[in-house]
């Protein structure tokens, strides 16, 4: 009965079909989300800024998030693993002001190149001790960080107390970027998207991305398969180090000073980026780059949508607390805790 | 299915919460003289207290006489970024004309500034690193308009002198109980130059008063770096031991910065406290109630200043005696040092935030602008800066 055989594997088909459609809405439902809120934010922007300053509210857009979009992307690698760093915003803070005195100290670009170049020397140092020394003396990798948040809240003190003055500016900060405002915002979307680029290569088709996800899925599994945990934790976290570096450049050459509160907020901010980006907290094989950019650009996406929405100022900060709220709690896996998956 | 729901969920939350708390700007358009509509928005330092409930009532009652509307954010002291991010909201907002209290990321904001065509002015800030550092660069710019300090600016500072006259003022009035004995604090000189000037100051004035008063001599212990240096952070209890014996501090920083540590030292009772900036509820303990005998503030009117400045820009007027470039004004200051001066001051508007109270009404505002009234000059406006004190206090 090749009649009743074909209907049957129709039937079957379709209920295969089915079964793998609602499997993906299923699996895909924080992402889906994400891109969602995405979509809402980007909506709302357009609406509320129909008219001569879109284009110059989309390059305020590109330009606040640029350094969330860099950082985020470096954390993901550290995020994937279930793992977080609460040092990034005086890591920035500090490499800023760093860049500033050496830059000046030196003088012209060379001088920052070289500033940077430090900088960038420092941050790798940096993740590499963040790493590894949670391992090796097995702490929790919050533990270490917190250890170099008050080691760099000091010296970014420190730092600024030796200026004398409240904030140092760049003398040739004007030269670090474009004159005109919408190449500014070229020169930095081709920095997200190159750094996008090298991100997704090492994540996805990389030891790197693939170690870090199978620690973050299960640490003692990947460790009996015979990843070292410690070779590749430094290394995810010298990734983010590399990320930092060329995040606080970028920031330098958007306000051209430092002060002691530069980089205030950004690690609490970060993680709320990666969140709305979709970014399962505990790590794993779901972690994705494209959650750093998704996040970084909703979360400054809302700050902005709402101000040009005229929401109260005192309203601002609970409208926020109250959506980031939301998402938590649709996307906590309800069998384990609050937090996404 | 149930996460679509709740998708759904969201997204309505969402929609509903946006539309309860969108702008409902008026729209109106300009009768008269009163100028074009014009969206104005506002940087303040904090998004909630006092002074901030106070200019906003203030502004608010400004709005349909001066056709003005505004829109208010909160700056950082110290991080530029956030500064930048903020002005740019502001403007992506619809603002044409920026009123800010911080001096932070100066040259990208008025590069922003450029770029969108907008005015920004300053508020309670003397703007004194971009005075110091980069006064080409901010002070001669054609988008910086002017600022008005938080009392008198940079090295015309005052604030010893008011600290010394409070406490013989105090010691006047409790000849039985006289303050003798004192010792300070101030905040760091990389965040706050004049600090420690004003400290200085006060040591200048009571070393005066001592010279033509020996049997009243006030001493003033010598400055201690280590304790007397606030990092923005409560005096520590070693404070007291350091500084055994004293009868009072004489606080160049909020007095929230120091209160709390008496309290928690148990001095609350038998020591006074002088102390520069007001903050709510320290009228319950001010005076004959508690240790408080001397706050200091600026009269939330003082942004009219800034106001009308950006207003005759966005506008097309000037003043005949309109400087060339951009200038930083003292303000004056309302020193509270009594029952009856406090008594004064709560009727003000930085306490009823009721309009009524202001020192200036909404016409006598417009009259100070240079497109409703041409026989306005810029002293004039400038002049209103020197009469907001709290014998000003009608």
């Amino acid at each position: 009965m090749p009649e009743n055989v074909k209907t049957g594997e129709t039937a079957s088909q379709q209920t295969k079909e089915k079964v793998t459609f609602a499997g993906f809405l299923k699996s895909h439902a924080t992402d889906l989300m994400a891109y969602a809120g995405l979509a809402v934010m980007l909506i709302l922007f357009v609406v509320f800024n129909s008219g001569p300053r879109l284009m110059y509210n989309f390059g305020s857009v590109i330009q606040a998030a640029a350094v969330y979009a860099i950082l985020s992307l470096g954390a993901v690698f550290i995020y994937s693993m279930g793992f977080m760093d609460v040092s990034l915003g005086q890591q920035v803070g500090v490499y800023v002001i760093m860049m500033i005195l050496i830059g000046n100290k030196i003088g012209g670009i060379g001088g920052v190149i070289i500033g940077f170049l430090l900088v960038l020397a420092l941050a790798l140092v940096c993740g590499a001790i963040n790493g590894a020394v949670s391992i090796f003396l097995g702490l929790p990798s919050i533990v270490t960080s917190l250890f170099l948040m008050f080691f760099f809240t000091g010296a970014q003190f420190l730092l600024m107390e030796g200026t004398g003055e409240n904030t140092i500016a760049l003398e040739v900060a004007s030269a670090l970027r474009p004159a005109d405002r919408n190449a500014y915002s070229l020169m930095l979307i081709g920095i997200i998207v190159l750094l996008a680029l090298i991100g997704t290569y090492f994540f996805k088709y990389t030891k790197l991305g693939k170690y870090t996800r199978a620690i973050g899925a299960n640490k003692v599994a990947a460790n009996q398969s015979g990843i070292s945990l410690v070779k590749w934790q430094v290394l995810g976290y010298m990734a983010l180090g590399f990320c930092t570096a060329v995040a606080s450049f970028v920031m330098l050459t958007r306000t051209g000073t430092a002060g002691k509160g530069t980089g205030s907020g950004y690690a609490m901010d970060i993680m709320i980026c990666l969140i709305l980006g979709g970014m399962p907290l505990k790590g794993g094989m779901k972690s994705k780059i494209s959650c750093a950019l998704v996040g970084a650009l909703t979360y400054t996406l809302l700050s902005n949508v709402l101000t040009t929405m005229g929401v109260p100022l005192q309203w601002v900060n609970f409208v926020k607390a109250l959506i980031f709220l939301i998402i938590v709690l649709l996307t906590c896996r309800k069998s384990t805790g609050i937090l996404p998956r | 299915m149930k996460s679509f729901k709740k998708i759904i969920a969201l997204m309505l939350a969402c929609c509903v919460m946006f539309s309860m708390t969108a702008c409902s700007g008026n729209g109106g358009n300009a009768d008269g003289n009163n100028g074009k509509h014009v969206k104005i928005g506002v940087g303040l330092y904090q998004d909630s207290g006092a002074a901030v409930d106070a200019v906003k009532a203030y502004l608010k009652n400004l709005e349909s006489t001066l056709n003005v509307e505004f829109a208010y954010t909160v700056l950082s002291t110290n991080d530029e970024a956030l500064n930048i991010t903020k002005v740019q909201e502001l403007i992506a907002a619809g603002c044409e004309g920026i009123i800010i209290t911080m001096d932070a990321g100066m040259d990208a904001i008025l590069a922003e500034c450029r770029d969108a065509g907008v005015y920004l002015a300053g508020y309670l800030c003397d703007f004194d690193t971009s005075y110091r550092n980069n006064y080409s660069g901010v002070f001669e710019n054609e988008y910086f308009l002017g600022t008005v300090g938080d009392g008198p600016c940079g090295d015309h500072t005052t604030r010893g002198v008011d600290f010394f006259n409070s406490v013989i003022e105090y010691n006047e009035r409790n000849p039985e109980n006289p303050i003798r004995h004192v010792a300070g604090t101030v905040f760091p000189a990389f965040a706050f130059p004049y600090s420690k000037v004003n400290f200085d100051q006060f040591v200048a004035e009571v070393e005066k008063y001592n010279a033509e008063n020996p049997d009243k001599a006030i001493t003033v212990d010598p400055f201690n770096e280590e304790t007397d240096v606030l990092m923005f952070k409560p005096v520590d209890s070693t404070y007291f031991s350091k500084h055994p014996d004293i009868d009072a501090i004489v606080a160049f920083n909020a007095g929230s910065f120091v209160y709390p540590s008496m309290v928690s030292a148990g001095v609350a009772d038998t020591m006074k406290l002088f102390a520069a900036g007001y903050n709510d509820g320290d009228n319950a303990v001010f005076g004959s109630k508690g240790a408080y005998q001397q706050e200091m503030v600026c009269a939330v009117e003082s942004i009219t200043y800034p106001l009308v400045l950006l207003l005759n820009k966005i506008n097309g007027a000037s003043y005949s005696d309109q400087p060339e470039t951009a200038e930083r004004r003292d303000c004056s200051t309302m020193i509270i040092n009594s029952d009856e001066d406090l008594a004064k001051f709560e009727h003000s508007i930085y306490l009823t935030f009721q309009p009524e109270d202001a020192f200036l009404t909404p016409e006598e505002v417009l009259n100070l602008t240079a497109y409703a009234n041409p026989d306005a000059t810029y002293a004039g406006l400038c002049e209103i800066l020197d009469h907001m004190t709290i014998e000003d206090l009608k």
